[in-house]
């Protein structure tokens, strides 16, 4: 089916009355997903967001509970609140991330409120892309430009119009709202296919990288590849599946609030215990860190490889240590046999 | 260029056969157009890869500190001037450093170039043009159009201290007026200033990149990771975010080499530099001191002497 | 709603005192506000929870009670960082947040019918001391063979729950050997390093597991005694420490490969922990 933009943009505006609706609009640092009133705010022809739209479910920055001290005694409230949202024009790479946090934030023992309250008060709506970073390596990750898992709806954009498609109950509810729903003519539907065979020129071979991984914890590998690491953020921050968090306190007087902000693997204090031993104290320990978990570890608990072949950590990284020469690293690194 | 690299790897090779170091520190091509990427050449079938050219954008001597052994770098003039204050504040043993000294053109502002042709595909420099395939267009740019903001206004671009000189000097163009840029900044008024501060600070998202790239920032424990005191909330928002990097503007204080690797590192595009130029500015008007240029002349905050400038101690 | 993971139950700090002669390690007594709380905490030996210190944060503590003691909960913590600090300084009758119980325990039911060697070094001995009381309950005890604690510290004064174990010298139930680094005046007990005495005794490795805590160094020495003595790694168990903040294998510090230390820990067998990488 499609849907004129103007019919669409009508729905659009009506929806953001009844839902917070973020969408992509431009700002001093390039797209950003941002709260929008109107469908015109929106940002239409876009490669995609410096930063992860995971922080709609996952904000870098949160308040837990907060509490108040009177003498002895505490009350403590719990902070958890939750509008009804529309995430818009979210790329499929960052789409198939939510589905990937969503196996973390929930797993055999629990299931963390914050994340899935959210979660399960938005629907995304999925956006094809039509341009393809130099950077943008999805389709090594079994997705592409036009992957619609991990959106409730899924559009392609066909100039005037959208070719629109509900892919979940929650998207089908929607869509069964929106008024001016047309059948594609023949043209348009070479163009969807067109759209939909398109692959990123940017690839790599994660075919067999779980299982060499499993037999590369001491490879000699890890020794050099780390050595121009910077051990910032950069990379994890603007990962859409990198998920990783520090809990801590803010005081003022006797009240305070238990906050959870953005952490990252590549921090030499992550995992500082208190008694000043660090089993992850070297770059190349937290390299290793950093490739284990996204390409190993989370395959074994999770099923799947946690990267969505984004590109972002690959563009921030500020000496260019790209993921995909270390994908490429491990593939052709000379296994140790004991 | 050409003969520069030429030279670079022949010196890198002979340091490297000759045993005299371990290790040599330079560029070698990135895996993005327009982007080298901070290499370590261990052996010298290895030379090979080594660049110099307008992308090398790093400052190496951010990796002095943390790598053992012997070693050779390659330095810009701002790289050297790290060194420098890296020598004065006994973080590296001068012995066991190798500088090879290239002069520097100044290096390319990739944001510059992506803000007309959207991410760059391919990019080729020949003789100061740069040719670039963006995603959006195409388009030939001058070197000089493209040029850092640093280097724009870099009174070093020669080394201040090395073993070797590779190259050709360059010479310093004669600026009229010093912080030119800060000056307007110090002419907007408190609401422009803070308006401007709000928006930038605003776009941190404290992954810290800066404060790594930087070859001043060495501390053990920054403020900012420590937890008792603490001085920063985990707060991720304009004004917590400008109490770190006006933390550490004030930590460079008479330190900072003005390389710009902090802003270039960034992310989000974050004008970090704004702040430590003020601070550089005032250190030059208050001590007349640039850092890193001569090894007698220690970082002006780490001395003392009776008449150093103290209005801002005296109220009047 | 459902339970909010994240969210302490409030319990009150009826006891706050100092366990050991260098006054690092104080044992904290926590009662529960309501008998509602109580059951929602229904723990084994071997579990932990994050105990919040408001304005100051939470960290991660072995419950060193066991269930047989209801009412109460205890922590024994030294002094480290800045909640423990702040636990450490806390007047008697504040109230404490309290997550948890997280975690696995001990294989208590695996242990049925076999005899126990419980080996603790310093002021790891926590979790293994709810074990101990655990098993030595009178609705417990029959279910286990012969029960021997080996427990050491640097010197007398540094011992954990010296009123108790001067309880188990005399209890039948129990065997109890007691060690010390060096001679130390009025000391008539074993001197030793804890790999030495663990040799000395050499208890038989027959029906038999062995559960050891202590600091890194200690169980790096005691395992290969072990080995020698005829425990496989099967038969050895330990409970590990690492940095952690969720407590619910989310946030990502705490893993050892695929295994979060949190939740599918802290006690693992040699045997589970040979799998595993040599990152903690």
């Amino acid at each position: 089916m499609k849907i004129s933009k103007e019919k669409f943009g009508q729905s659009f505006d009506a929806l953001a009355a009844e839902y917070q609706v973020i969408a992509p609009v431009r700002d001093a640092g390039g797209v950003s997903y941002k709260a929008v009133k109107k469908f015109s705010e929106v940002k239409q022809d876009y490669l995609n967001s410096k930063l992860p739209p995971k922080s709609f479910f996952f904000p870098q920055h949160e308040k837990l509970l907060s509490y108040k001290k009177e003498g002895k005694d505490v009350t403590v409230k719990n902070e958890l609140n939750v509008e009804k949202t529309i995430l818009f024009g979210i790329r499929p790479c960052d789409a198939k991330g939510f589905l990937l946090l969503d196996k973390v934030f929930k797993n055999d023992q629990y299931r963390d409120p914050y994340y899935f309250e959210r979660r399960d008060n938005t629907i995304v709506i999925g956006v094809a892309c039509h341009k393809i970073a130099p950077t943008c390596f999805c389709s090594s990750l079994g997705l592409s430009p036009a992957s619609s898992a991990g959106s409730d709806i899924f559009l392609i954009d066909l100039g005037d119009s959208y070719q629109i498609e509900a892919i979940s109950d929650n998207g089908k509810f929607l869509m069964a709202g929106l008024e001016g729903l047309e059948e594609l003519s023949t043209e348009e539907q070479t163009l969807v296919d067109t759209i939909k065979s398109a692959e990123t020129t940017s690839k790599v071979d994660v075919s067999t990288i779980t299982t060499k991984l499993d037999k590369m914890f001491d490879n000699p590998y890890w020794d050099t590849l780390h050595e121009k690491c910077l051990s910032c953020n950069a990379c994890s921050f603007s990962c859409p599946t990198c998920h990783c968090f520090d809990i801590s306190e803010e005081v003022l007087k006797n009240e305070g609030s238990r906050v959870r902000t953005w952490d990252g693997c590549m921090a030499p204090l992550f995992t500082l215990h208190g008694s000043g031993h660090n089993p992850r104290d070297q770059k190349k320990s937290r390299w290793r860190q950093r490739m284990l978990h996204k390409f190993n570890y989370f395959v074994h608990n999770n099923g799947d490889i946690a990267c969505v072949g984004c590109g972002r950590c690959i563009k921030n990284c500020p000496v260019n240590l790209d993921i995909r020469q270390t994908i490429d690293g491990v593939n052709k690194a000379e296994l140790v046999v004991d | 260029m050409t003969s520069i690299i030429d030279d670079i790897r022949k010196t890198a090779r002979q340091l490297l056969t000759e045993e005299k170091v371990d290790v040599v520190i330079g560029y070698e091509k990135g895996s993005l157009p327009l982007k080298a990427t901070p290499c370590f050449v261990r052996s010298p079938q290895d030379v090979d890869k080594l660049i110099w050219d307008e992308t090398c954008e790093n400052n190496l001597a951010a990796f002095v500190v943390k790598t053992p052994g012997k070693k050779a770098i390659i330095a810009k003039g701002c790289d050297s001037r790290a060194l420098m204050v890296l020598i004065q504040e006994n973080q590296i043993v001068r012995d066991d450093l190798y500088i090879i000294g290239v002069s520097c053109q100044g290096v390319i502002d990739q944001r510059k170039i992506e803000a007309e042709t959207g991410e760059i595909i391919g990019a080729t420099i020949t003789d100061g043009k740069i040719s670039v395939q963006g995603i959006e267009c195409d388009k030939v740019f001058n070197f000089t159009e493209v040029k850092d903001i640093t280097c724009q206004t870099c009174r070093y671009p020669n080394p201040v201290l090395e073993d070797v000189h590779i190259g050709g000097s360059i010479e310093v163009l004669q600026q009229a007026t010093l912080f030119a840029d800060v000056m307007v900044m110090e002419n907007k008024s408190d609401s422009e200033r803070k308006a401007y501060f709000k928006e930038q600070m605003g776009k941190c998202i404290r992954c810290y990149a800066c404060r790594n790239v930087c070859p001043m920032c060495y501390c053990q424990e920054c403020f900012v990771d420590c937890n008792s005191p603490k001085w920063l909330t985990g707060g991720v928002d304009s004004a917590e975010n400008l109490l770190f990097q006006t933390g550490r503007a004030l930590h460079l204080a008479g330190r900072c080499v003005e390389c710009g690797a902090c802003s270039r590192a960034c992310p989000q595009g974050v004008d970090i530099r704004a702040l430590s130029r003020k601070v550089n500015k005032d250190v030059k008007e208050m001590y007349n001191h640039e850092s890193g240029l001569t090894e007698e002349v220690k970082p002006a905050l780490n001395v003392y002497s009776a008449d150093d400038p103290e209005a801002f101690l005296v109220k009047e | 709603m459902e339970q909010n993971p994240y969210i302490p139950i409030t319990m009150k700090l009826i006891k706050n005192l100092c366990e050991t002669e260098d006054k690092l390690v104080n044992t904290f007594t926590l009662a529960f506000l309501n008998k509602e709380d109580e059951e929602n905490f229904k723990y084994m030996p071997g579990q932990f929870a994050e105990l919040s210190a408001y304005g100051h944060g939470e960290a991660p503590f072995g419950i060193a009670t066991s269930p047989t003691e209801p009412g109460i909960i205890k922590f024994s913590v030294a002094k480290v960082g800045c909640v423990s600090n702040a636990l450490h300084l806390m007047e008697e009758g504040t109230m404490v947040g309290v997550r948890g119980p997280m975690g696995n325990y001990y294989p208590l039911e695996k242990f049925k019918g076999k005899n126990l060697v419980i080996i603790g070094g310093g002021f790891a001995f926590t979790t293994l001391r709810s074990m101990a009381v655990y098993m030595l309950d009178e609705k417990h005890r029959a279910d286990y063979g012969d029960i021997t604690v080996i427990y050491g510290a640097r010197n007398p004064g540094l011992l954990l729950y010296k009123e108790e174990l001067a309880e188990w010298e005399t209890n039948p139930n129990i065997n109890l050997i007691t060690t010390i680094d060096k001679p130390a005046e009025g000391w008539n007990k074993h001197v030793g390093f804890i790999p030495t005495i663990v040799g000395e005794v050499a208890p038989s490795a027959v029906d038999t597991y062995a559960v050891v805590c202590g600091p890194p160094v200690m169980i790096k020495y005691t395992l290969p005694v072990l080995e020698k003595l005829g425990f496989t790694p099967e038969q050895i168990y330990t409970s590990l420490e690492m940095r952690m903040k969720c407590g619910l294998g989310i946030c990502g510090r705490c893993n050892i490969g695929p295994k979060y230390v949190c939740k599918d820990g802290p006690v693992f067998s040699m045997a589970e922990l040979k799998e595993l990488p040599s990152e903690y």
